[in-house]
């Protein structure tokens, strides 16, 4: 693409004897033409390829990996002491100070955010703004043409609209707020029983995100997703909750209602950009709630709205084990009802480990009861023996349901401490709520 | 488990909280724990409390059935991997307990039982740093140490380490911890766990115990990891275990490997060994294949090989008679036999008209670019269209050619037909004898070279390059005697020959002899005794820096001076140190240039980081203008660094800053050392950088990463960076010395039109051939200063990159060394090194017909069972046997 730049006539006195000094005199020298034009790669963009380290096999704990890794953090000072003696000798931050002013003067403000359709040549493009119309406008030198692609989001000129230059961060607001920031308060402490299935949610996603060599030694790949199921109240969002309370990988949560959108192509694409960031922030957990809402068995839809929620699925299940791999993206789903799921989201491969809530048996309730009753302040009468034993089915949430109305019923009639009968009280009400205003016992 | 370990932080203020809490009151409670534990929980938990009041009954027969049966429930009890198994929390309490009755026991076989359980009981609950898991276990009575399960004895391990280092410090003695380790190393070996168990004698510093332990099954996966740790130890560690990993090769019998540790320590005395200790003929051959690949001359005295048919047959394979005719078998079988010209390179009609209208800037610098390009596209393929064609010398229509190149241009036409005819030593000769009658200097003295050429990593009794070449070194005419003595250089290189030094030295001895001649004379001794620390060709070297004027000093040619004498020193490491220290006192104009090339030289191949660091520093300083040192610096940086693959990256990384502070000598020396680090190897992050570099406004800095461009893609035949350099060639049209660039680029990308690489290294990355790296580096420091020497009047010294030139083929040869066409599966090399199992050593694949190329990173291996390859490296010339066992399955 060099031949187009009309800086070749003034090459003409290009002998080989032209020296710097020569260089200088000239007028006008034309900006290197990009190394490539069109998309860009994604995996390496400009600084972030560049500050990636090289990959060190093997992955067990071993002295060779120890020695390889201390031969990057060698060179990794060696870079930071050059960098800094340079700095110190010269420091560039004037001169960058002062360039970025000359940028921020030809950049004007305010700037208005635009799209940019079309690359023309190296110079110009065809962008439209907001509003509508498109233009074709020049881009100014100082862009970075490498990292332009039609499609992209670009800041304008606020007048002749020229590319000033482009907006980096692609990250969906959407996603970025499911990202949790601050980690819930609930630890596994916080669940009574649930052992087995403790166990089974480590396994399947914290280790492998902890001890990838565990599963290399032995020689297998570690699973990619989970799904917890089983009746609603039993612990499900709770232990989900522990998890991200207990990791230090990136938790990413999603409600699958969330995922449906109003216009056509906005689920998927949410989809998408969820495991993008996912897959960026790696390691990382994707929590998604409730994914009954989007994975229901596939049928012949009837209107527009349930087709797009049968694509939103499919891209979910291409996210899942599909062409691209993720790396430490782990997945976990959870539902009450598992039987409706569409079969091809809980293959194993993309949902290795199904793990089931069953309500509680009585060690379990014994347990819970004890958690909840834990810091309330209860009267010697109280025999939570009666309710632990009792046949009612209970959920975990049922449980709560009761210790928390039981308070409420002490408090109402102004006592400090919560008395047996309180409880049975509680237990009456919750009950006959849970049974939707059918009295206890009348069918029994 | 983990619900428990979660509260313990948060858990204490409440109260009731049916967690465990780290318990003061054990007794109290318990009391309370009991309440949520399962039944089985709970039995399991008063059974273990019996035992351990049991343990402390004076009866001595209720203590060892206590003692039994809870070393039997610590061993029975399956672990999750996520928590702490059962017997063993439910005895934590009681931890303190045993070891206070463990003290007041008297010494009897119930003591060490205790001390068992107690040394097992300590992996959960002992302080950090205290060891107290080793201290009971070295009390305890010496069971199988496997039976306390992997976790045990991996923490076990770590502790040895510590204690080893405490121990080593306080001078004690170590012999008890040492059968620990016998132990320890013993298990590991069983359970496939041969890096804990290699890692566990680095530590001890007693890797010979590893000799007892390796059986067939687990040798490879050792000295794999033995090998591939040694590029990362500090030195002398490194040399032990690759000594170890030499012996136990040699012990099951896997010579070749073995051959390939010995070379890589540089080791004749163990090549000997090898040779000895392996009497099959045909697996002899095979080593020979390996030591011709690696360009190192070894002597096959008839005390080891008392038969002459057999000497002679291992002759011609370590000669390297045969590498033209494999070359050829490789291009016939690739079709590519048919002679490509210039123009079919450039492709110019796939620019627009414009560029290509105007191409007569500069007509005799255009021709010589055509030259080196036919030369280096038809490299050892015995025709082309320039210089062969019409091979009819009355008409003479082979000199047009030679005639459309000017004065010096016509030395490097002359000198290609010996590229085109590379290796092919008797046809080269007789063609390139009618140029000895030419009245013209130049073309005598590129017939010189391009004996030289031809002669170039072929070895031959008769030694007809000698011959030739050893009457025209002392004549009138400084361009013949160079031809003349270029050539022996390139003919001889690694060969460490007495009677060229007895010719070559007295000119460097000679004050009447010019810059020029002295150049490539250093030089030329600096190949033929490259790497071997040679005293005396060090001091002729010294003695001309010394002897020379200040003004001779600062040409650029007498730069060249210093690189013949750091190619003495090439990976040779500290014996560079006396010769360095003469260095500091030499003229200031070259002595800090001349400390520079020697120390990149002498560590070059080596990843030191040190010596990286020390460079780097050197690059940072901002000079006043006029001191050259930088350049060779961050050349050096990049010989250093490319002995690994991480060393590698990382170096890339470090030129990307240096790009960005550094003053422009270093800018200029920047491309080329990216260049080196990833030669015939094109990264698309490098491509990318060298690919911006080619548009700088610096004209020098331009070329260089031009040249670098032609580097990387050496002999790839890379269509992305032909089409970059064909659109350079536009962009440049007007500049006739950075078109020159760009055709040398191209030239080089289509090397033996893709059937060639440059890259020194070998053997899946292990190897480094010490005159291959010469060859380059000596062309790299060339192009340090491109104006004065390849654009002036010195261009062959291109040439020297024919010393890394080799077929990048896989050749499968029957036990007759005739070619046999076997399926192979070609793909991606993966890094296997301790992972378990057997895994895939290749991805990507496809299955090929030999012979096949090998791109950089390639790996092979053959897709049958009915032959079985005498090298485990599948590369360059492989002798297949055939596979006894073979059955054809119907």
């Amino acid at each position: 693409m060099g031949q187009g730049t009309p800086g070749g006539l003034s090459r003409q006195s290009g002998d080989r004897k032209q020296d710097g000094a020569d260089k200088k005199e000239k007028k006008f020298e034309p900006a290197a033409p990009p190394s490539r034009v069109g998309r860009k790669q994604r995996k390496q963009k400009g600084p972030e390829a560049a500050a990636r380290l090289p990959t060190v096999t093997p992955l067990t704990k071993c002295k060779l990996r120890l020695l390889k890794l201390e031969r990057i953090k060698d060179y990794l000072l060696m870079e930071e002491e050059f960098v800094t003696n340079q700095e110190r000798l010269k420091p560039q931050e004037e001169k960058a100070e002062e360039d970025r002013s000359k940028v921020d003067d030809l950049r004007g403000s305010p700037m208005s955010v635009g799209n940019l359709e079309e690359l023309i040549d190296e110079n110009h493009a065809i962008v439209s703004s907001s509003v509508g119309p498109e233009y074709y406008v020049s881009i100014l030198s100082f862009v970075d043409k490498d990292q332009l692609e039609p499609g992209c989001a670009i800041l304008m000129h606020n007048k002749v609209l020229s590319v000033v230059g482009l907006l980096q961060d692609e990250v969906d607001p959407m996603v970025s707020v499911m990202k949790v920031e601050k980690a819930p308060l609930e630890s596994y402490a916080d669940i009574g029983g649930l052992d087995a299935q403790i166990q089974e949610i480590k396994e399947a996603v914290e280790l492998p995100l902890t001890h990838p060599e565990l599963y290399e030694d032995i020689g297998i790949k570690p699973p990619k997703g989970v799904i917890l199921y089983g009746e609603p109240g039993t612990g499900k969002t709770l232990l989900a909750k522990a998890v991200a309370n207990s990791t230090s990988a990136t938790f990413l949560r999603v409600v699958g209602s969330e995922l449906i959108q109003k216009y056509l192509g906005d689920g998927p694409k949410l989809v998408r950009e969820l495991f993008r960031v996912a897959d960026e922030l790696s390691p990382s957990i994707v929590f998604i709630d409730e994914i009954d809402a989007v994975g229901t068995k596939r049928y012949d839809a009837h209107s527009g709205g349930e087709r797009e929620i049968q694509r939103t699925m499919l891209e979910l299940l291409n996210q899942l084990d599909g062409f691209d791999s993720r790396g430490d993206v782990k997945v976990i789903l959870a539902t009450n009802r598992i039987e409706s799921l569409d079969p091809a989201l809980l293959r194993p491969g993309r949902i290795d480990r199904k793990i089931e809530f069953p309500l509680p048996d009585i060690k379990t309730r014994r347990r819970i009861f004890q958690i909840h009753t834990s810091r309330m302040t209860l009267a010697d009468d109280v025999n939570l023996e009666e309710f632990v034993m009792t046949k009612d089915e209970f959920s975990g949430a049922d449980i709560k349901a009761i210790c928390t109305e039981a308070g409420l019923l002490a408090l109402r009639e102004r006592r400090m401490k919560v008395t047996h009968a309180d409880f049975k009280k509680a237990k009456e009400k919750v009950m006959f709520k849970k049974k939707e205003g059918v009295p206890e016992g009348l069918y029994m | 488990m983990a619900p428990e370990k979660n509260s313990s932080g948060a858990g204490t203020s409440r109260e009731e909280a049916p967690v465990k809490v780290p318990a003061k009151d054990p007794k109290k409670k318990e009391e309370k724990k009991d309440e949520d534990l399962s039944e089985e929980d709970l039995a399991l938990k008063q059974q273990l409390e019996l035992y351990v009041e049991r343990v402390q009954d004076p009866d001595p027969g209720l203590q060892k059935v206590a003692l039994e049966s809870m070393r039997q429930e610590i061993r029975t009890s399956t672990s999750s991997m996520t928590s702490v198994p059962k017997p063993l929390k439910f005895l934590r309490p009681h931890y303190g307990t045993l070891k206070a009755y463990y003290e007041t026991m008297k010494d009897s076989d119930l003591k060490r039982y205790l001390a068992d359980i107690l040394s097992v009981l300590a992996l959960t609950m002992s302080a950090e740093g205290e060891r107290e898991s080793l201290k009971y276990r070295l009390l305890g009575s010496e069971g199988d140490i496997g039976s306390w399960g992997h976790e045990y004895v991996r923490n076990l391990a770590g502790e040895i380490a510590q204690e080893y280092t405490k121990r080593q410090s306080e001078e004690a003695p170590i012999n008890d911890l040492m059968e620990l380790v016998q132990q320890i190393v013993a298990f590991h070996m069983k359970h496939n766990a041969e890096p804990e168990a290699v890692d566990l004698l680095m530590e001890v510093e007693d890797l010979d115990m590893l000799m007892e332990h390796v059986d067939s099954t687990n040798f490879k996966r050792t000295c794999l990891y033995l090998t591939s740790a040694a590029r990362y130890l500090p030195g002398p560690d490194d040399m032990v275990v690759l000594d170890i990993a030499y012996m136990i090769y040699l012990k099951f019998e896997e010579y070749a490997n073995a051959l390939q540790i010995a070379l890589f320590l540089d080791n004749m005395q163990y090549v000997k060994q090898v040779f000895t200790s392996c009497g099959d003929l045909l697996r002899r051959k095979q080593f020979c294949y390996i030591l011709a690949r690696h360009g190192i001359t070894f002597e096959l005295d008839e005390e080891m090989f008392p038969d002459d048919d057999e000497r002679e047959a291992l002759l011609e394979i370590v000669n390297n008679t045969k590498l033209s005719e494999g070359y050829l078998t490789l291009a016939r079988d690739i079709e590519v036999m048919e002679p490509k010209s210039p123009e079919d390179i450039y492709k110019a009609h796939l620019l627009d008209g414009r560029a290509s209208a105007s191409a007569s800037v500069d007509s005799a610098r255009q021709n010589l670019a055509a030259t080196f390009v036919n030369a280096f596209v038809n490299a050892g393929f015995g025709q082309d269209k320039l210089m062969t064609v019409q091979s009819d010398p009355s008409s003479g229509s082979s000199g047009n050619w030679l005639f459309k190149n000017k004065e010096h241009g016509k030395a490097s036409a002359a000198a290609s037909l010996g590229m085109i005819l590379l290796w092919e030593v008797d046809s080269g000769l007789s063609q390139l004898d009618k140029y000895f009658h030419s009245n013209d200097n130049h073309v005598i003295a590129g017939a010189l070279l391009g004996v030289g050429i031809v002669n170039c990593n072929i070895k031959n009794d008769c030694d007809p390059a000698l011959a030739l070449l050893g009457d025209y070194i002392d004549k009138e005419d400084a361009s013949i005697r160079i031809g003349a003595i270029m050539g022996l250089g390139l003919a001889y290189a690694g060969s460490q020959n007495e009677q060229i030094r007895a010719k070559l030295s007295p000119i460097l001895n000679d004050a009447k002899a010019p810059l020029d001649v002295l150049a490539f004379t250093a030089i030329s001794l600096g190949l033929i005794y490259v790497g071997s620390c040679n005293e005396e060709v060090a001091q002729s070297i010294i003695f001309t820096l010394m002897d020379r004027s200040e003004s001779e000093l600062g040409e650029p040619l007498a730069r060249l001076l210093p690189l013949g004498l750091g190619l003495l020193y090439l990976g040779k490491q500290e014996n560079v140190e006396v010769t360095a220290e003469v260095a500091k006192t030499f003229n200031e104009k070259i002595r800090k240039h001349c400390d520079m090339t020697l120390v990149s030289c002498a560590y070059a191949g080596t990843g030191n980081v040190l010596k990286v660091q020390n460079l780097l520093g050197h690059c940072a300083q901002h000079l006043e203008k006029g001191e050259t040192h930088q350049a060779p610096a961050v050349l050096g940086i990049a010989m250093v660094a490319m002995a690994e693959e991480l060393g590698v990256e990382m170096a890339i990384r470090s030129l990307e800053h240096l790009l960005q502070y550094g003053e422009q000598n270093i800018r200029r020396a920047v491309p080329l050392a990216l260049g080196l680090l990833c030669i015939a190897n094109p990264k698309v992050n490098v491509m990318d950088t060298l690919s911006r570099l080619s548009h700088d406004t610096d004209s020098e800095v331009a070329m260089a990463a031009v040249i670098s461009l032609g580097l990387i893609g050496a002999g790839t035949n890379n269509a992305r960076i032909a089409g970059m350099l064909r659109n350079l060639s536009s962009y440049y049209y007007k500049d006739a010395s950075l078109l020159f660039c760009v055709r040398i680029a191209q030239g080089l990308v289509h090397l033996g039109k893709g059937l060639l690489t440059l890259n020194p290294y070998h053997s899946e990355r292990f190897l480094l051939s010490p005159t291959a790296l010469a060859g380059i580096i000596t062309m790299l420091h060339a192009c340090l200063d491109m104006k004065a020497i390849i654009l002036g009047k010195y261009h062959y010294v291109l040439y020297f990159l024919v010393l890394a030139m080799q077929p990048r083929m896989l050749l499968t040869v029957d036990e007759n060394l005739k070619p046999l066409s076997v399926p192979v599966r070609v793909g991606q090399a993966v890094d296997v090194v301790g992972q378990a199992g057997r895994p895939k050593t290749i991805t990507g694949f496809q299955t090929h017909s030999t012979p096949v190329l090998l791109a950089a990173g390639d790996r092979a291996e053959l897709a049958t069972e009915k032959y079985i390859p005498l090298s485990p490296i599948l590369e360059g010339f492989v002798i297949l046997k055939e596979n006894p066992d073979f059955r054809e399955d119907n």
